[in-house]
């Protein structure tokens, strides 16, 4: 699905840097002539990805009669706030569990041989490509009360009883967690294998000790990395639907599945519709300053 | 020393420690959803009693199943085909445009991967709901496409970006004409980058579930949908015979893009001019 989204617009610019002087500075029209061949793939984003996202918006204000009564039922109903803060502390966990876990991989394929790295990001991208479907029923099965997991913690003695891994919270972090580690895994690796070796050694040579090296150089060098791979992380689980709608149940329900629920259930399409621009405003929120200092950054 | 392994004394072996965990964990569902896939019990019970064919049996037996695969492929490869059409020409665009607004447009060719999918998706249904597309061939080909479009784009753009267009200058100056030049010379040299926009384009409809919930009826499914709906009855083996297919074809993918690489290496580019 959706693989480095953070660094793609940033590198339009480089384009542009690089690009040869025309010929002549002719006419302007035949400067729109070079847009010719991005028509048909204009043409269609506007018709098949603009106007349907549109209307969905316009939904919001006119369904079923103009207006914001659709916001304001939304923002009055304290199911709304429940699901809101659902979804955010789904996206909080993911987000702290996939940089703890990713970030160790991450170092490693940085730091660690040929063969070795490779072999490591083989298997983040294996993982990264595996059909999610597969993968979220993969997880449904292993986390069931009868499941391998929880036999494994009994027959260790771990725990008494089988515990409720799945249809829950748990179900749904740790399901998502091993979605989302390549997109962490990625950006970070990024960041650090950019980082100048010297200016660790620079520091350990002035005396600071490797704890020290590493909050106070290392962590900052990759900075830019964890910041990119968070912010997709968080953003993505915000709108996620699979995989919550599998592993969670209707007391964990998240605002994807909320809008769905009200449009396909419900037939609801104004307050579908409105929830839509709600996330959708949130995600472009965190998203665009994100974007933005990345290019900023990108360009000096 | 915190990037140098050797200098890193025993803590390395908490990085290879925790690295093997991750591994482990990133794997897990996958080898096990092949092993289940040849299990003989009905019931998902691990490890297997006994090995079995059968559940791939059903799955390509049972008429449901079979038609679901086979629109898989069908869709999967008209959205390929699509997405190289649009797509190639609209990174030429990208990359070699002059028209004020240049940066924009590539911004616009990557948006559908931002906006949440849910949104794209129930989009896609009232649209397809209007103009009574619903449940067609076409709704899925074109909504699997938004998302597809966008990793041709990207992908043919880095290829043509770290070609040298002195080449194809030159290959004009030699009397080649512009479509030879383009055709011969140009097109060749990225279409490692072509090739892997065309297959990413696949996997990506391969996979979709989300677009496709809201594109499907009874009568016309796809393997996810299908698989979707089958989890919604029960964990039924057969849905891991499925889920198996699914990454076994993601395997084979994976490979002919390492394939691409490969033949990448020889680079018929100068990327330091």
């Amino acid at each position: 699905m959706a693989e480095p989204r953070g660094e793609r617009p940033g590198q339009s610019g480089q384009g542009a840097a690089r690009r040869t002087a025309p010929a002549k500075a002719g006419p302007s029209a035949s400067r729109w002539r070079s847009l010719g061949p991005a028509v048909p793939g204009l043409l269609f984003l506007a018709i098949v990805f603009l106007l349907p996202v549109f209307g969905v918006f316009l939904r919001g204000v006119t369904d079923p009669v103009f207006g914001l009564q659709n916001y304001a039922e939304l923002l009055g109903s304290g199911t709304f706030y429940d699901i809101l803060g659902n979804t955010f502390l789904v996206a909080i966990l993911v987000t702290i569990f996939s940089i703890l876990l990713g970030f160790p991989v991450a170092w490693l394929i940085t730091i660690a041989p040929g063969r070795i790295a490779k072999l490591v990001l083989a298997v983040v991208l294996l993982s990264m490509w595996t059909s999610l479907l597969a993968r979220t029923y993969a997880w449904l099965v292993l986390l069931q009360n009868s499941g391998i997991i929880n036999k494994m913690l009994v027959g260790s003695g771990l725990i008494d009883q089988p515990i409720a891994l799945v249809n829950n919270l748990t179900g749904i972090v740790i399901g998502m967690t091993y979605i989302m580690i390549p997109f962490i895994v990625l950006p970070l690796q990024t960041s650090m294998a950019a980082i100048d070796k010297t200016v660790l050694q620079a520091a350990s040579v002035c005396g600071a000790r490797a704890p020290v090296v590493f909050t106070r150089v290392f962590l900052p060098l990759v900075t830019p990395g964890l910041t990119a791979g968070g912010t997709m992380v968080f953003v993505m689980s915000l709108g996620y639907y699979v995989t919550p709608a599998l592993l969670g149940s209707t007391k964990n329900m998240m605002l994807a599945e909320y809008i769905v629920q009200q449009v396909l259930n419900y037939l609801e399409w104004g307050i579908g519709g409105a929830a839509a621009v709600i996330l959708l405003v949130i995600t472009l929120a965190i998203y665009l300053p994100v974007l933005g200092f990345q290019r900023n950054t990108a360009s000096t | 020393m915190l990037l140098d392994l050797k200098a890193m004394g025993r803590f390395r072996y908490v990085l290879y420690g925790s690295n093997i965990l991750v591994g482990l964990f990133l794997l897990l569902p996958i080898v096990f959803i092949i092993l289940l896939s040849f299990g003989s019990s009905p019931w998902l019970a691990f490890p297997p009693p006994d090995w079995t064919l059968r559940w791939y049996e059903k799955l390509f037996s049972e008429p449901t199943w079979f038609t679901a695969i086979m629109n898989s492929f069908k869709i999967g490869i008209a959205v390929t085909v699509m997405s190289v059409l649009l797509g190639v020409p609209a990174s030429f665009a990208v990359v070699r445009g002059r028209f004020p607004g240049r940066d924009a447009l590539a911004a616009l060719s990557t948006t559908p991967l931002i906006v949440p999918l849910i949104i794209i998706g129930i989009g896609l249904y009232g649209a397809s709901l209007r103009y009574g597309l619903s449940g067609t061939f076409t709704a899925f080909a074109l909504s699997h496409l938004v998302l597809a479009l966008p990793f041709s784009v990207i992908c043919t753009t880095n290829a043509l970006r770290s070609f040298d267009e002195n080449i194809e200058k030159a290959a004009i100056v030699c009397g080649a004409t512009r479509a030879q030049a383009l055709w011969r010379v140009t097109l060749p040299a990225i279409m490692p980058g072509i090739g892997a926009g065309a297959l990413f384009s696949f996997l990506i409809s391969w996979d979709e579930v989300v677009l496709a919930i809201f594109m499907s009826s009874p009568s016309l499914q796809t393997l996810p949908v299908k698989m979707w709906s089958a989890l919604r009855l029960d964990l039924s083996p057969v849905i891991a015979a499925a889920a198996a297919l699914m990454v076994a074809l993601t395997l084979v993918l994976l490979l002919a893009a390492a394939m691409i690489q490969w033949f990448r290496r020889p680079p018929v580019t100068n990327a330091d001019q």
